[in-house]
């Protein structure tokens, strides 16, 4: 059974609707990232979960009991907020403690877990100091303590490292899988920042236009993404996106990019005469100075030089503009001019402009 | 660092000195006038020597005047019990009132909200009297003419919509969040509100509390007209007290210290907190 | 595996009314209840000839009482008397509170401690100031007479002569509720940007010139917020004159709260000085409306520049 679920929830607000009917079930001890542009209602789910706000529609199961009608201290939820929402009149250690005081736990049981939790983020020294007196990436680990000290059941985390900066967020996003691992909770985990989300959720939501556009495995919305939407979102630079109409060949599917024909793989033969959009990856394009099968002339208009790779702007003959991404710094670095870039077929994506759904290649 | 000249100094502490001076004189002067007996008092010129006495004082606190004339029971002492008792009381029950209503407002967008703050903002500014005479017939109607109840509950009209007007203020000011978080940790909407709310809007809730005080305090109307001898306090006991006859100056002045006293001292105890609440937010960033 | 969407059917829209805010704001709405019963039974007397010696006589008259007013000489003179105390009031203090702030303007330790001492006038009861200076103004042994005296005035009557009384009471007043003007002003000019004057004392612009054209259009929502709340409280002036002359001497200060004070205390008449009120609120209701709306727009650009 899953142990966090939401069932059609939707959530409208003055300004227009956020959260349009969206579902969502998480496993025990699974962390679930939820990815999305600012301004997806991200924060708005966390807070309809906590019990923040009340859902227009829909249900909120917690552990199969549901909570939609119940107030938030009895959802039995820990959460750390994006701008920390610290007690500015209390203690670092009271701050943890807050989530067990409300329980009648003993003193020295609050004690002992609040010095666990807060030796484990490594902030056992300031302990005794107000929240004003600590620096940023402290509060946001007093805010974390505080989210887990009571070992809740479920942990909703809503872009924890936003405010932090860079260094640390960087630490952080190392300790952070093993931590939430450890603690055996359900997490749901907010962030704007993709390779955080691949980085640290066993699956992840993707929520755009108000509603989760794909459920799945990084690895899987990465290669396999459902939409265009989705696709634009991950990956750095921006998958390279061109209109193309294939047509059939006697070889199979074929598209037209700058003069060139290349093969589509045999799945997508079911798409001739209709207009698609390609999405190509910029790590999937090899650029070579000689031309083979299956390659097209390009210019190389511009080389950025980036430390473990570098990016090409590259010109086909029909003006359209591709980005290719190539690994390491080569010794003699690249010139501009005339190239040929190849790409690998199977890696292609193809979208359908009008619904932006990706189009599945039928097996023979 | 501006350079003002020496000239300049000069004139600007001249001006201040003066400015205080036109300013603090009159209670200076009743203060002396307190301890004076009534031949320093008639005395033509005016002197700042003279040997100081207690006996103005002293007939107000036991309530009796001794003189030529006969003895005369005075009052005062009930006038400023009664002063103490109905802003104190009246405070109280405002802030207990007042306070979470002031949450309410904050917090909640409600229509009947709106109604009721603008209800008592657009009241605020009313003469007191179109309120204060009918009611002076409905409370004889009701029994409630001269007591203590009936005039703390009128004193809720000055006292409830300074404090939900300043607390709401505060409240607003909150992040909603660190509420939030501690209603997630586990804490009820109450705790929230006793352990979160209010110590945070603290000292709001000092400085509405101070100046609703004063408020109350320095009042005149309301007692006037809804209170007679035994309930008046100070503000109408002491008209009454000049009016009488056989009454000398010098305790006159003595009263007018000891219905001043509580105020002023307050001011210079809680200055700042006064300053903020008179500001009324105007100018709170 | 892919979730995209799971379906279930829509579970119905739920729309839960919290209780809380009702409940909190109860004692709120009972107070507002209470001012409004009252008001209303005021505008219903307004309408009626209701005499509380002649009770037999009590009847509607419907807007005679407020016609009857537009033909009386003692009305218009309320009118007036009202009019001369607010404008002589918010004026003076306008004016001398902007000197006073003007000159303690700069944040230092001689400058905050006056500030403190003259909040005293303002925290003292208006009614105790009227008598403290009726003791200071008494023909026999106030101070203030002799000082007058010294002067060259003799026969200064103060509040006892109709042509020094108004002179009298507006002086009470500045005395009390100056320091309100200055407090006000005070924290507006405090919280004036710093760069205009930089610039202008960089660029060697004469004094004068920098008070008439940046300091006193910037402070201006202030002077006017803070006009306006004195203007509102000094056209229901009433703890000062009555303590003082109780609207006399004859009628010279008999302004309206203090008329329609006697009017039902001395003539009983309630009808009358239930119009007189009535009419009184609608000025003040008027005025209030811009106060607010101004106030408001102050608090918002306050906390724009925050």
């Amino acid at each position: 059974m899953a142990n966090l679920e939401i069932r059609s929830v939707s959530k409208e607000f003055k300004t227009g609707k956020v959260l349009d009917r969206i579902s969502l079930a998480a496993d025990n001890g699974e962390i679930v990232a939820v990815f999305g542009p600012s301004g997806s209602g991200k924060t708005v789910l966390l807070r309809l979960i906590a019990g923040v706000e009340q859902p227009d529609e829909g249900t909120i199961l917690l552990g199969g009991r549901d909570v939609t009608d119940r107030a938030p201290e009895t959802r039995g939820v820990g959460m750390a907020f994006q701008n920390f929402a610290l007690f500015p009149h209390m203690s670092a250690f009271d701050n943890v403690a807050s989530a067990l005081t409300a329980h009648k736990v003993p003193r020295d049981v609050i004690r002992a877990k609040v010095e666990k939790v807060a030796a484990l983020l490594k902030i056992d020294h300031v302990l005794q100091h107000a929240p004003r007196e600590l620096s940023n990436g402290q509060k946001q680990r007093t805010a974390l303590a505080r989210a887990l000290v009571a070992e809740p059941k479920i942990l909703l985390l809503d872009d924890p490292l936003r405010n932090v900066d860079a260094k640390l967020r960087y630490e952080m996003r190392l300790e952070l899988p093993s931590l939430l691992k450890a603690s055996g909770s359900t997490v749901l985990y907010v962030t704007q920042d993709y390779k955080e989300a691949m980085a640290l959720g066993d699956r992840i939501a993707v929520l755009s236009d108000r509603n989760f556009a794909q459920i799945d495995r990084p690895a899987e919305i990465y290669r396999t993404p459902a939409t265009l939407n989705v696709a634009s979102l991950f990956g750095d630079p921006t998958i390279n996106l061109m209109p193309v109409e294939p047509w059939t060949s006697s070889a199979g599917p074929k598209i037209g990019i700058g003069g060139a024909e290349l093969s589509l793989p045999p799945g997508y033969g079911h798409m001739a005469g209709n207009a698609c959009v390609l999405g190509l990856r910029a790590e999937n394009i090899l650029v070579e100075d000689m031309a083979s099968p299956e390659s097209l002339p390009v210019e190389v208009v511009a080389v950025t030089p980036l430390n473990e790779r570098t990016l090409l702007l590259l010109r086909t003959d029909d003006g359209r503009e591709i980005l290719a991404s190539e690994a390491g710094t080569n010794e003699a670095p690249r010139r501009h001019g005339p190239a040929f870039a190849r790409f690998d077929a199977e890696a292609v994506l193809l979208f359908d402009p009008a619904s932006g759904r990706r189009i599945v290649p039928q097996s023979a | 660092m501006e350079h003002v000249s020496l000239p300049e100094r000069v004139v600007r502490g001249f001006l201040i000195a003066l400015i205080v001076l036109f300013f603090l004189f009159p209670i200076f002067w009743i203060f002396l006038m307190s301890f004076q007996t009534n031949e320093d008092i008639l005395r033509i010129p005016p002197s700042l020597f003279f040997t100081p006495t207690l006996s103005n004082y002293s007939a107000l606190i036991t309530g009796k005047l001794v003189s030529t004339a006969g003895t005369l029971d005075i009052a005062f002492m009930k006038n400023l019990w009664n002063s103490v008792l109905l802003s104190t009381a009246s405070v109280f029950i405002a802030l207990i009132l007042g306070v979470p209503a002031a949450y309410a407002f904050a917090r909640f967008k409600f229509r009947l909200g709106e109604d009721i703050a603008f209800t008592l903002l657009s009241f605020r500014f009313a003469p007191p009297l179109l309120v204060l005479l009918p009611l002076s017939l409905y409370f004889q109607q009701l029994g409630l003419t001269d007591t203590y109840i009936g005039l703390i509950w009128v004193y809720q009209l000055i006292a409830l919509p300074l404090i939900l007007w300043i607390v709401r203020g505060y409240f607003e000011d909150l992040s909603p969040d660190i509420e939030y978080a501690y209603r997630v940790a586990g804490h009820s909407w109450w705790r929230t509100f006793t352990r979160i709310a209010i110590p945070l809007a603290g000292p709001g809730i000092a400085a509405a509390g101070l100046l609703a005080f004063i408020f109350c305090w320095n009042n005149f109307v309301f007692a006037l007209i809804l209170a007679s001898a035994e309930k008046q306090p100070v503000t109408v006991g002491a008209l009454a007290f000049v009016t009488a006859s056989g009454i000398q100056y010098g305790q006159i002045a003595a009263a007018i210290v000891l219905s001043v006293a509580p105020t002023l001292a307050l001011a210079l105890y809680a200055q700042r907190y006064l300053v903020e609440g008179l500001s009324l937010g105007a100018v709170k960033g | 595996m892919t979730d995209t969407a799971v379906k279930h059917a829509d579970a119905p829209a739920r729309r839960r009314i919290n209780y809380l805010p009702y409940l909190l704001s109860l004692p709120a709405l009972l107070v507002c209840i209470g001012i409004l019963i009252p008001f209303v039974t005021a505008v219903y007397y307004s309408l009626q000839r209701y005499r509380l010696n002649l009770p037999m006589m009590r009847g509607f008259i419907w807007f005679q009482n407020y016609i009857d007013f537009l033909t009386d000489n003692e009305f218009w003179h309320t009118v007036q008397v009202s009019l001369e105390y607010t404008v002589l009031t918010v004026g003076v203090e306008l004016v001398f509170g902007l000197a006073i702030a003007m000159l303690l303007q700069k944040q230092t330790r001689i400058n905050n401690l006056v500030s403190i001492l003259l909040l005293l006038p303002l925290m003292t009861a208006p009614a105790i100031a009227a008598l403290m200076w009726k003791l200071m103004t008494n023909p026999n042994f106030g101070v203030l007479s002799y000082f007058v005296q010294l002067l060259g005035f003799n026969n200064f009557k103060w509040a006892s002569d109709p042509s020094t009384a108004l002179f009298t009471v507006v002086l009470v007043d500045v005395w009390v509720y100056t320091p309100f003007i200055m407090i006000l002003l005070l924290a507006g000019l405090r919280s004036l940007p710093t760069q205009p004057f930089e610039a202008a004392a960089l660029d060697g612009v004469p004094r004068r010139f920098v008070f008439f054209r940046i300091t006193l259009p910037m402070l201006t929502p202030y002077i006017i917020t803070a006009g306006l709340f004195r203007m509102l409280d000094s056209i229901q002036q009433f703890d000062i004159i009555y303590p003082m002359t109780q609207g006399g001497p004859g009628n010279t200060l008999l302004v309206f709260q203090v008329r329609a004070y006697l009017e039902f205390y001395q003539y009983t008449n309630v009808g009358k000085s239930a119009a007189l009120l009535i009419i009184l609120w609608a000025i003040t209701y008027a005025l209030s409306n811009v106060f607010i709306k101004q106030w408001l727009k102050l608090r918002e650009r306050a906390r724009g520049m925050a």
